[in-house]
């Protein structure tokens, strides 16, 4: 790190000018404590610093016209920047959600579907059975 | 390597989304700072604007997939405002005009003084004289503000030599406006 002296002081105030808060943030405590034992010779120091930042804070700031900044927002939608990006992730989301919950039901109906004529089978065996284990009085009971 | 700290980051984070609230602020945030940068380094409007809306433009491309932590997004945005506005200088060289693009400085008018506004024309006209190095330097520290390892970094150069180029722009400003001064160079001799 860099010596703090008047030297060094000197050559900051130079280039950075006099404004403490453009000086390097490692230096910028040594050389106000420099400064600070010694207020004229650095008021000397800054002088001409403060003297160059008062020119060059002349320069007029450029204007934005209301023109070109609805250029660069209209050029924002041109590069694809828009809500609607945030909203497709979403959609998308919805999207295989939904395609899961149609697989699902689809799959509910084609095992049901598929079990329905074993299940009657049985059923119908059972009714057979059931049926002829019943006694010739019953039948005769029945046909009269 | 430690992590930077962004103030940008989020709003770059929500403009990557779409966010039109987010899109205006970034506008109103860095549009000025891009005009700035391209008019002090080209010392013309026409050219400035076109090149602030580029960079923009850039931006908008960059922000949804912005990595946050590897550098500041207004460093990168300086680095790339920087590079138009060297592409048309470098362009400058290469097709001689008839007219340099300085304009004419009228000297000093040392019996009405300067108004604020003349002040600022002349002092653009000697920034504009400058070699291009040390405007840069004193474009990047003093206008844009940046920390001075921002500016070596952007300007590829080490510290040293960063604060060789301010010095020297600096006095070279301050001998072409000494005349805006009169008091100045006898004040600091006094104290």
């Amino acid at each position: 790190m860099t010596t703090m002296n008047a030297e060094r002081l000197k050559q900051l105030a130079e280039a950075y000018g006099a404004d403490k808060r453009r000086w390097p943030e490692a230096e910028r405590k040594a050389a106000e404590a420099l400064m600070a034992s010694d207020g004229p010779w650095a008021d000397r120091v800054l002088f001409e610093a403060r003297q160059t930042d008062a020119a060059l804070d002349a320069s007029a700031r450029p204007m934005i016209s209301n023109a070109l900044r609805d250029r660069v927002i209209a050029s924002a939608m041109a590069a694809g920047l828009s809500p609607r990006k945030a909203r497709l992730v979403w959609d998308r989301l919805v999207l295989w959600f939904g395609a899961g919950w149609a697989a699902a039901a689809c799959a509910g109906v084609i095992a049901g579907a598929s079990l329905t004529p074993h299940l009657t089978a049985d059923a119908q065996a059972d009714a057979v059975l059931y049926q002829s284990s019943l006694s010739g009085v019953d039948d005769t009971e029945v046909l009269g | 390597m430690a992590s930077i700290v962004d103030p940008d980051e989020e709003l770059v984070r929500r403009v990557g989304q779409g966010d039109p609230a987010a899109i205006q602020a970034m506008v109103a945030r860095k549009l000025p700072r891009m005009l700035a940068l391209a008019q002090r380094m080209l010392g013309d409007p026409v050219e400035a604007e076109d090149v602030a809306q580029e960079a923009m433009l850039r931006a908008w491309k960059q922000a949804p997939r912005w990595r946050p932590g590897k550098a500041k997004f207004d460093t990168w945005l300086h680095r790339v405002g920087l590079n138009l506005c060297y592409d048309r200088l470098r362009r400058r060289r290469e097709v001689p005009t008839e007219t340099p693009p300085d304009r004419p400085d009228d000297g000093p008018a040392p019996d009405r003084g300067l108004l604020a506004a003349e002040l600022g024309v002349r002092v653009d006209a000697a920034l504009r004289r400058l070699p291009e190095r040390q405007r840069e330097a004193i474009v990047l520290c003093h206008y844009q503000e940046l920390s001075n390892i921002e500016a070596a970094d952007l300007m590829q150069i080490s510290v040293e030599a960063l604060e060789s180029l301010l010095s020297r722009g600096r006095r070279a400003l301050r001998q072409t406006l000494a005349d805006m001064a009169p008091n100045a160079e006898r004040r600091g001799a006094e104290g």
